[in-house]
Formats: C-alpha cells, sequence, structure tokens
C-alpha cells in the first residue's frame, strides 16, 4: 500500500510539468474562452454575460453554415487525397534502389515550404489565363477535340480549361492540389511505419503466390493500419483548420464565399469584427466536432486496425 | 555512471546562460534624455520612407521627445493585441475605417483635449478629412494622409478605339458605349482588352450605390442596403456581366498580375477607364513609364454620374491613414506633440510630398503643388471639397457589413442573384446584427458606467 | 524452416525488381514535387522585372547570384545592423530554448504516464489526446492576455517558456516509444536500489535515443518556421525570428522584392533541408521505433 503510495506521489512528480502546463497554457484559457463564448467580448472591454446569445444567433448565422459545408467539403476531398497520395509515396520511397536518401528529401522537402510561400507559389500555378497549370491542361484537353477535328471532321469546339481562382466550383479542388505538396509530413510517418512491416510475412506471402497488389493488399496495408489511423486522425484536425493557404489566396473566401472556411471566419469574428465571444462560441463548436469525429474514427477503426504488439 | 550524471547540470548551466542572454538581447535599455515614444505604422517602401523623414523632422526640431518608428505589418489585428494585453505603443497609424470600431471599444483615446491645447480645429482641415476622425461629438483621430479617387483613363487606348482622348466620358451611359468601343475579343472569344469593368480593381464593390445616389445607412440605427440607389447600381454592375459574360470577365481578371507590378490592369493597357486613387500616379510613374513618355498618356477626371442625376457630378470617395493614441499608452502627451506636428502645414506637406497625395489641410502652399510631380494632383485636391463626396460608413460593424455587401457584388456579378435580390438579402442579415450591435453596446456602456 | 531458406535465395523482397522503371516514375514526380523549390530558387536568381511578368518566365535572362547578398543585407543601412544575421541569432536562440525544453520535459511527462502506476492516469492521457483538437484561436487571446499579466509580452519568453511544460503529441509520441522498452530492465534496476530517478536517467533514457531525435527534430523544424507566435508576441524589430523576419521582405501597399523575398527564403530554408538529408535516415528510423500505434 505505501509503495503504491510512493509510486503515485514519484509519478505526480514526474508529470508535474505538464500538469502545471496544461492547466496554466491549455486548462485556463480554454475555461476562459468558454466562459467568453456566452458574453458579448471584444477584448478590449470587460466581457458581459449575454447567456446563450451567440450559440442561438450562430445557428441562425447562414455564413456559419455556408464555412461549415466548405470546410466539411474540403476535408472530405483534401483528406482521402493526401493520404492516398502520402501512403503511394511512402510505398514507392520503400523500395530499395540507389540515390532512394535524395529522393526522400526531395519528396519531404516541399513541406517545410513556408506556407505563405505556398501560398504564393499557389497563385502563380492556378492562375487561369497565365497559370502554370492551364498552360499545360489546354494542350491535353483539347488533343482529342483536335483528334476528332482532323480525322473524323467533328466541328472543333475550343475546350477552356478551369478558372481556378474564379469560379467557384473549382477554387476547393485548386486549394486540395496545392495541400499534396505538403503531404510530405504525413510520408515520413508512414515511411517509418514501413519499416516496421515484418519481413517474414511478405515471404510468407511470396510463398503463397502473392503479386505485388496482393502483397500491398494483404500485408502492408494492414501493417500500415495503425499509422493510417494516426495520420487520418491528425488529417482530421488540420483540416478543419485550414486557415493559411486560403487566406492568403482568398482574401475575403471568393469567389462567392466558396473559400470561405470555419477558422477564417472564426478568425474575422475574433480579430476584424471584434467579436471575441462569437469566435470562441465557434471555436468550441468546432473542438467537439473535432472531438466527435475523433471519437467515431476511433470506434470505427477499432475492429479494423491490426496491433501487431499488445 | 557518476560522471556522466554532470551532463544534467552542465545543461543547466548552458541554459541558464542562454536565457541570460537571451533577456539583454530583448530588455529595452532606459537611457536617461529624451522621452521615447512608440510609433507604429503600416507603410513600407518609399512611403515608409516619407514618414521616417518626418519622424527625423521631428526629432530634430526639439530635444524633449524622441519618437521610434517601427513599421508594423497587420496593423489593425497587431494594435488591437497590444491595447488588449495593455502594451500599446503611444501612437498607431491606423486605417480610416477602424476608427469607429476602436472609438466604441473605449482602445483609442479622444483628443479633444489635445486638439483645444494645440489649437487644432476643424476650421485647419478640408472638411471630410476632419468629419472621418469626429465620431459621436468627439474627435478620435487625426488625418496622416488623405485619399481622394477619379476615372483613370488611358488616352492611348481611347485613340486606338477611335475616340477623342481629349473627350472622357461625362456620364455612366457614355462611359458604357465607349468602353464597348474599346473592348475587344481574341479568335478564341476570349477578352483581349476591356474598357470598363465594375469588379476592377476590385476596391469599391461596395460603393457603387453611392454613385448613383444610394446610401448604406441613414447615419443613425437603421441600415439601407436595398436604397433604390444601390439596387441601381447593381443592375449596371450586372448589366456588364450579361453583356460580356460574367466567366469572361472572370477569367479576363483573374490573368492580371498583382496591383503593384507592370501587369497591372490599367498599367499594361489592359482596362481603358479604371476608378483609382491619388497613389495611382505613383504607380504609372514606376512600372507604366509608356504611359508618361513621349506624351502623357493617361488623364485623371472626375468618374462619370447617371444621365439622369447631373446632381451628382463630381463623386469622389474619400478616405484616410489615420495616427491615433491607444488607450493604455505611456505618453500620451508626448505622443499628441508629435501628432500635432504632422498636422502643422510644414509637416504634413513634407509627408504628402513624400507620398505624392494631396494635403488634408484647408491651407495649402503654392510650393506643394509646384513641387508635386502627379499632373492632376489639384483635381484630388479639389474634389473632396465638393458637395459629392463620399466615405465608408463610420459604423462599428461595417467590417462585417462590407464583407456582406462584397460577397453581394460577387454573386451579383456572377448572375448568381438579382441585385435586389443579393441587397435583400444583405439587408436581412445585416439589420439584426446592427440591432443586436447596439443592444449590447448599451449593455456594455451601463455595465461600465460610460455615456457614450 | 521454409522461410528461411527461401531467405538466403531471395535476399529482400523490397528489392526492385526492375529500378530503372521506379527511377523514372520516382524522378517524374520528384519534379512535380520539388516544383514549389524550383520555382522558387529560380526566381530569387531572376532580376525584379522578370519576377513579375504575367507571361512566365521560366528561365532567368541572367543569373543574378549577387540577389543573396542584397537580401542578406536588406534594410541594413536603415536599421544599421545586418537584420539577417540578427533574425538568424534570435532564431536560434528561441531554437535552442524550445528543443532543451521539448526534450526535457516531455521525456519526464512521458515516462509517468508510460511506466509509472497511478490512479487517473488513463483518463488524464485520454484528456492529453484530447489537448490535441483545440483550435489555435480560441487560445490565442486568454493566452495573450495570461502572458501580459506576467510581462512577458516583447520578450522571448513567451515563445519557448511553454516548451518547458509538455505537449500532446511529443508525450503521446515518448510514451509510445518507453512502453516498449522491456520492463524487467526496470524491475532490475529497481532491485538494485535505484530510485525512479536513476532509472529514468540510466536505463530508458540511453536507450531512447532515437525517439529523443525525432521530437527534437520536429520541434526544431516547428520553431524554425514558426510565424504566428513570434508576430503576436514581438514587437521590436531587434528581436525579430527569420520567420517574421521574412515578412519584412514583403510590402503590404505592393512593392515586394520577389526575387529577394525568394533568396532570403531559400537561405531560411536551406539548413533545415541540409539537416534533413543528412538525418533522414535516423530521423525515419526514430519515427518508426516510436510506432506510431494507438
Amino acid at each position: 500500500m505505501k509503495n503504491r503510495h510512493r509510486e503515485t506521489v514519484t509519478a505526480l512528480l514526474f508529470a508535474s510539468p505538464w500538469l502545471i502546463g496544461f492547466c496554466l497554457f491549455l486548462l485556463y484559457p480554454l475555461m476562459a474562452s468558454l466562459y467568453y463564448s456566452f458574453c458579448d467580448y471584444s477584448v478590449l472591454h470587460p466581457p458581459v454575460w449575454v447567456g446563450t446569445e451567440n450559440y442561438r444567433d450562430l445557428f441562425h448565422d447562414e455564413v456559419f453554415w455556408i464555412t461549415l459545408k466548405n470546410t466539411g467539403l474540403f476535408a472530405a476531398l483534401a483528406l482521402p487525397m493526401g493520404m492516398f497520395v502520402a501512403i503511394s509515396l511512402a510505398l514507392m520511397l520503400n523500395a530499395k534502389i540507389k540515390g532512394m536518401t535524395i529522393y526522400r528529401t526531395l519528396f519531404y522537402v516541399p513541406s517545410l515550404v513556408p506556407g505563405a510561400s505556398l501560398a504564393m507559389l499557389g497563385l502563380w500555378v492556378f492562375n487561369g489565363q497565365h497559370g502554370v497549370l492551364n498552360a499545360v491542361l489546354d494542350p491535353l484537353l483539347n488533343a482529342f477535340p483536335k483528334f476528332l477535328h482532323l480525322v473524323f471532321h467533328v466541328p472543333l469546339h475550343h475546350i477552356e480549361p478551369p478558372g481556378w481562382m474564379s469560379d467557384p466550383t473549382w477554387s476547393k479542388p485548386a486549394l486540395v492540389i496545392l495541400g499534396i505538396w505538403g503531404a510530405g509530413n504525413s510520408m515520413v510517418i508512414y515511411l517509418a511505419g514501413l519499416q516496421d512491416v515484418p519481413q517474414a510475412l511478405y515471404e510468407a506471402a511470396e510463398l503463397d503466390g502473392a503479386g505485388w497488389w496482393a502483397k500491398t493488399r494483404h500485408v502492408t496495408l494492414p501493417m500500415l493500419s495503425p499509422v493510417i489511423l494516426f495520420n487520418m486522425i491528425m488529417g482530421i484536425i488540420g483540416t478543419l483548420q485550414v486557415f493559411t493557404l486560403p487566406y492568403i489566396m482568398f482574401p475575403g473566401g471568393t469567389p462567392a464565399r466558396s473559400t470561405y472556411f470555419y477558422t477564417m471566419y472564426l478568425y474575422d469574428n475574433a480579430f476584424v469584427y471584434l467579436k471575441m465571444g462569437y469566435a470562441c462560441a465557434m471555436g468550441w463548436i468546432m473542438f467537439l466536432i473535432i472531438l466527435a469525429l475523433t471519437f467515431t474514427a476511433l470506434k470505427v477503426s477499432e475492429k479494423r486496425v491490426h496491433y501487431s504488439g499488445g | 555512471m557518476r560522471s556522466r550524471d554532470f551532463t544534467l547540470p552542465l545543461l543547466a548551466l548552458g541554459l541558464l546562460l542562454v536565457i541570460i542572454a537571451s533577456e539583454r538581447v530583448t530588455s529595452p535599455k532606459s537611457e536617461p534624455g529624451p522621452v521615447h515614444i512608440a510609433y507604429w505604422e503600416k507603410w513600407t517602401g518609399f512611403e515608409g520612407d516619407a514618414m521616417q523623414e518626418v519622424v527625423n523632422a521631428f526629432n530634430k526640431k526639439q530635444n524633449r521627445i524622441y519618437v521610434d518608428l517601427l513599421t508594423v505589418s497587420n496593423i489593425q489585428n497587431k494594435t488591437l493585441l497590444a491595447v488588449a494585453g495593455g502594451n500599446p505603443p503611444d501612437v498607431a497609424g491606423l486605417f480610416g475605417p477602424n476608427m469607429a470600431q476602436y472609438a466604441d471599444d473605449n482602445a483609442v483615446i479622444p483628443l479633444d483635449d489635445y486638439c483645444r491645447e494645440y489649437g487644432i480645429d476643424a476650421s485647419h482641415y478640408v472638411p471630410i478629412y476632419f468629419d472621418l476622425g469626429y465620431y459621436h461629438n468627439h474627435i478620435y483621430s487625426l488625418p496622416s494622409t488623405p485619399a481622394s479617387t477619379a476615372l483613370h483613363y488611358n488616352k492611348k487606348m481611347f485613340a486606338d478605339a477611335h475616340l477623342d482622348p481629349e473627350k472622357p466620358p461625362k456620364t455612366i451611359e457614355e462611359m458604357d458605349a465607349m468602353a464597348e468601343k474599346i473592348t475587344t475579343f481574341d479568335a478564341q472569344h476570349r477578352l483581349d482588352l476591356s474598357g470598363f469593368m465594375p469588379a476592377e480593381p476590385g476596391w469599391w464593390n461596395w460603393g457603387w450605390g453611392y454613385v448613383f445616389g444610394g446610401r448604406l445607412w441613414d447615419g443613425d440605427k437603421t441600415i439601407t442596403a436595398a436604397d433604390p440607389g444601390n439596387i441601381r447600381a447593381m443592375e449596371w454592375v450586372q448589366s456588364y456581366s450579361k453583356k460580356y459574360g460574367a466567366a469572361e470577365l472572370q477569367t479576363f481578371r483573374s490573368g492580371f498580375g498583382n496591383f503593384s507590378s507592370p501587369q497591372n490592369a490599367f498599367l499594361s493597357s489592359k482596362v481603358a477607364m479604371e476608378l483609382q486613387g491619388v497613389w495611382m500616379y505613383n504607380f504609372i510613374d514606376q512600372y507604366a513609364p509608356q504611359l508618361e513618355k513621349p506624351t502623357l498618356n493617361w488623364a485623371a477626371v472626375p468618374f462619370p454620374h447617371p444621365a439622369n442625376r447631373p446632381d451628382l457630378a463630381d463623386t469622389t470617395f474619400a478616405d484616410e491613414d489615420i495616427l491615433v493614441i491607444p488607450r493604455g499608452a505611456k505618453h500620451p502627451k508626448e505622443a499628441f506633440a508629435f501628432i500635432a506636428y504632422v498636422q502643422s502645414q510644414e509637416g504634413m506637406e513634407l509627408l504628402c510630398l513624400g507620398q505624392k497625395k494631396h494635403s488634408p489641410l484647408a491651407q495649402v502652399s503654392e510650393d506643394f503643388y509646384r513641387k508635386h510631380p502627379n499632373p492632376y494632383i489639384r483635381l484630388f485636391a479639389d474634389m473632396p471639397k465638393g458637395k459629392n463626396v463620399l466615405s465608408p460608413p463610420k459604423l462599428a460593424i461595417w467590417p462585417e457589413y462590407q464583407a456582406e455587401l462584397s460577397n453581394a457584388f460577387d454573386e451579383i456579378a456572377l448572375l448568381k442573384a438579382t441585385p435586389e435580390e443579393a441587397l435583400k438579402h444583405v439587408q436581412e442579415r445585416m439589420q439584426p446584427k446592427m440591432d443586436e450591435y447596439l443592444e449590447r453596446l448599451r449593455l456594455r456602456n451601463q455595465k461600465e458606467g460610460r455615456v457614450p | 524452416m521454409a522461410a528461411a531458406a527461401l531467405k538466403s535465395k531471395h535476399q529482400d523482397p523490397n528489392r526492385q525488381k526492375n529500378p530503372l522503371v521506379l527511377h523514372i516514375a520516382l524522378a517524374l514526380l520528384s519534379f512535380v514535387f520539388t516544383f514549389p523549390l524550383i520555382w522558387m530558387l529560380l526566381t530569387s536568381v531572376k532580376p525584379l522585372e522578370e519576377t513579375m511578368s504575367t507571361n512566365i518566365v521560366w528561365i532567368p535572362s541572367k543569373i543574378l547570384l549577387h540577389n543573396y547578398y542584397d537580401a542578406f543585407v536588406y534594410h541594413s543601412d536603415k536599421l544599421g545592423y545586418i537584420p539577417f544575421l540578427v533574425y538568424g541569432r534570435n532564431t536560434l536562440l528561441v531554437c535552442a530554448l524550445v528543443v532543451a525544453g521539448t526534450v526535457c520535459s516531455n521525456a519526464v511527462v512521458a515516462y509517468a504516464f508510460a511506466r509509472l502506476r497511478w490512479p487517473g492516469r488513463e483518463l488524464a492521457f485520454s484528456i492529453t489526446l484530447a489537448t490535441m483538437m483545440i483550435p489555435f484561436p480560441v487560445l490565442m487571446v486568454p493566452i495573450y492576455a495570461l502572458f501580459k499579466n506576467f510581462g512577458w509580452v516583447g520578450t522571448f519568453r513567451p515563445l519557448w517558456v511553454p516548451a518547458w511544460f509538455g505537449s500532446a503529441f511529443n508525450i503521446f509520441l515518448l510514451r509510445q516509444f518507453f512502453r516498449t522498452i522491456p520492463f524487467e530492465l526496470s524491475e532490475a534496476a529497481r532491485l538494485d536500489g535505484c530510485s525512479e530517478w536513476q532509472i529514468f536517467r540510466q536505463v530508458i533514457l540511453p536507450l531512447s535515443k532515437p525517439a529523443l531525435a525525432v521530437v527534437a527534430l520536429f520541434s526544431f523544424m516547428g520553431t524554425w518556421n514558426d510565424f504566428l507566435g513570434p508576430m503576436i508576441y514581438l514587437v521590436d524589430q531587434k528581436t525579430f525570428t527569420l520567420g517574421l523576419g521574412l515578412q519584412a521582405y514583403q510590402s503590404q501597399h505592393g512593392g515586394t522584392p520577389w526575387n529577394l523575398l525568394m533568396a532570403a527564403s531559400a537561405m531560411v530554408m536551406l539548413p533545415i533541408i541540409l539537416l534533413f538529408f543528412f538525418a533522414q535516415k535516423q530521423f525515419i528510423q526514430g519515427i518508426a521505433v516510436t510506432g506510431l500505434k494507438g
């Protein structure tokens, strides 16, 4: 009994930096913001209690719903895309060939480009008229009609590549594509996960006559599933809070609010409209959404994720 | 094992040294001598240099106060956080439309007493530029540099379209007709040149209603987004989308380079007519010498008015950058001494000449105009004195209102909504917000025992 | 065993049968991926006009290496010192303090979560994980107010002090790793009369170097590129960090010298790229051994 007690004291001593840090830098601000979310608060004057008015207003605030929808759509696009790219890259980079160090570095480095620089670059790449992407896409899109025109004399109709920056339908995909450049971070984590897959499993699969795809499908992916889960949860948290790229590339969420995301609206409310109470209410709702999604992800994955250890 | 345990104390010692070093780098040194006041300003480049010159002149003129100018990006947010944190600069150079918000929130101090002391009053200024800092019977800000707008047009593009370069449009209808003549398409039916685009440069998308006699609020408690003048303006905006194609206009616009580059739509002679401010000259001078030489190929004239509203002639948007003293500033008295110097004819002309703008003061020396490189500077100086001078509403919820109006403009220009629908929608959203804001302001003031 | 017998024949199943195809695929993809970087480097040696042309200029007409020198001494005449050096020193200082704090505090805390038993441990750990999901803007204002009350605004302290109190991600990472170390080692040490601190210092830490290196690297990179923190808390230009200093090349009213901005960005990124290049194997293995598995 006494030993137990001593171990608890020791443990608490070990954990004390975090316990203090948690209370000071997380719990206190979190509780403060919870309180503010029930207040009229502009940062500059003491908060005034208004009850649930902020939450009720949010429910009727159409921009709130628009940003929520945009964010959800973006996450639904960006998350699977990002995971697919990162896993594919990791699989390729796990092969043992010469010069792999260089390839790994090359794929990782773009995720180190500061967000603001990446956004500036995005403006160039996606420019509807003079952008690099459309300069490549235009001939590709029109190759087939041209072929039809030349061979079967079908009347030539020029296909316009999308106006990435100006067309509400294409602005979100533009962001998704840009985000893929940052896939390096999760790629590294997948790569690390791949190093952990026991070689014996592959050998056994080969004995069963499994090809590359079968090995990937039945050995690699199941063994990688805990890492996939980890990255997925991190991805949910990250994509739902997307901010820097759209904030710089599409000020105000133009065109027609198609790129107005939740965190941007939250930021505008907090620091432009000075409605800090309202912003805190938004923050709390986001917190609860993320919590719920993470919990769901964990529950759903419980049976599918394969843990090799204990 | 024993010896290895030295690593920890050594590490701690090293860290201690680093921390001490860091404190030495960051802690301000207190020197005897003049009072140092911190002045945050948003400008960089030649505009920043002009302000630095004024600061230097002030520092040299007397030895009681020394102004430290610091260029701060994202100045509204930073000032806001600094005031909230109780650590603000002594003087902050904000944007005009920030003032109402900051005044309502008690974030800036009223300057009435100081103004009285230095003999600064309304008569010192062109009325609008004083008015922009005057709110609820108090002076909250004084101008640093002013702005006004005019129609800028490209004479060469006029000539190329067989229009008389010396006869700019007087009415909106004339302008639309001329725009049509200038506009050309390429082989793939994409816009090549444009006469005029309501969405370019996009800085006054919220303000077109004013040009048609609309109002955005009644000056008190009522939002008037769906005012007939505003609806008419947006119908005019939409007529361009219908005439040239919404998607074509958008694609064409998205091809323009950075505003501050030779690829700017106006500077690269892509768009012939544009509403622009007094600053445009600087960019022409820097990026488009072909518009100045060998002959002056651009001109600025008052923006056209609707044909049936001659009373709306000479409409101009006036705005200004402002100087404020944040609440909690450590040396408000000294701060104002500096602000007062900027308001003097000497300081103001030095600043405005450096930034190549006009002066907001009622008294301007002939020398100022003689030295000024902008050939149309008198137009920019005179238009704000007229009766059709317009400015963003002094409303604390203006940033949000403006965002709503910009979004409505987008929807109208993309043909996603009729002008009436879009503006009614803005009205329906903003009026409750206005009511709620006023109610909350009342509660706040009640709690703090403040009389607005 | 059949598998063992086969091993000698097959050697390594990950070895590619036709590396040429893979090489080509990787080379093409890596071009797409490094495009931002290539573009950045190209821009950094262009004359200013070519950085702003609407018709993209790919290859600079002349290579201006002195852009790098110009970026290095940008604004020096005005500030009376070479800002790049000052920003660099500040950044290194903050990075050193943050990395030291992150490694020390998280190792200690993770030890408590991984290898000691105490009531409420699982609950505390769940809460710790949940804190990763808090959107930062929610905390920004209360935290700012907190540091202001401490009188820390305008100093480096808001940037590095919190690092000494642990963070959820790193605690999670290290806890996962510490749990893989056999408990028998601790038991043996305990029988030898070691205190928990001695076990931690002399048994666990020496075995955890790869994991600690990962934590150090992640926190170094994060701090090196951090923008929001310095932007909020630093006021005086003399205390700016590199991430924030880059902003000085960007002008709000236009007129940004893009070539200098890109040259400066390249100089800021170079140390991290080199760091990753030389440490990538240890880095990836480090992450592998921490086994980010729930």
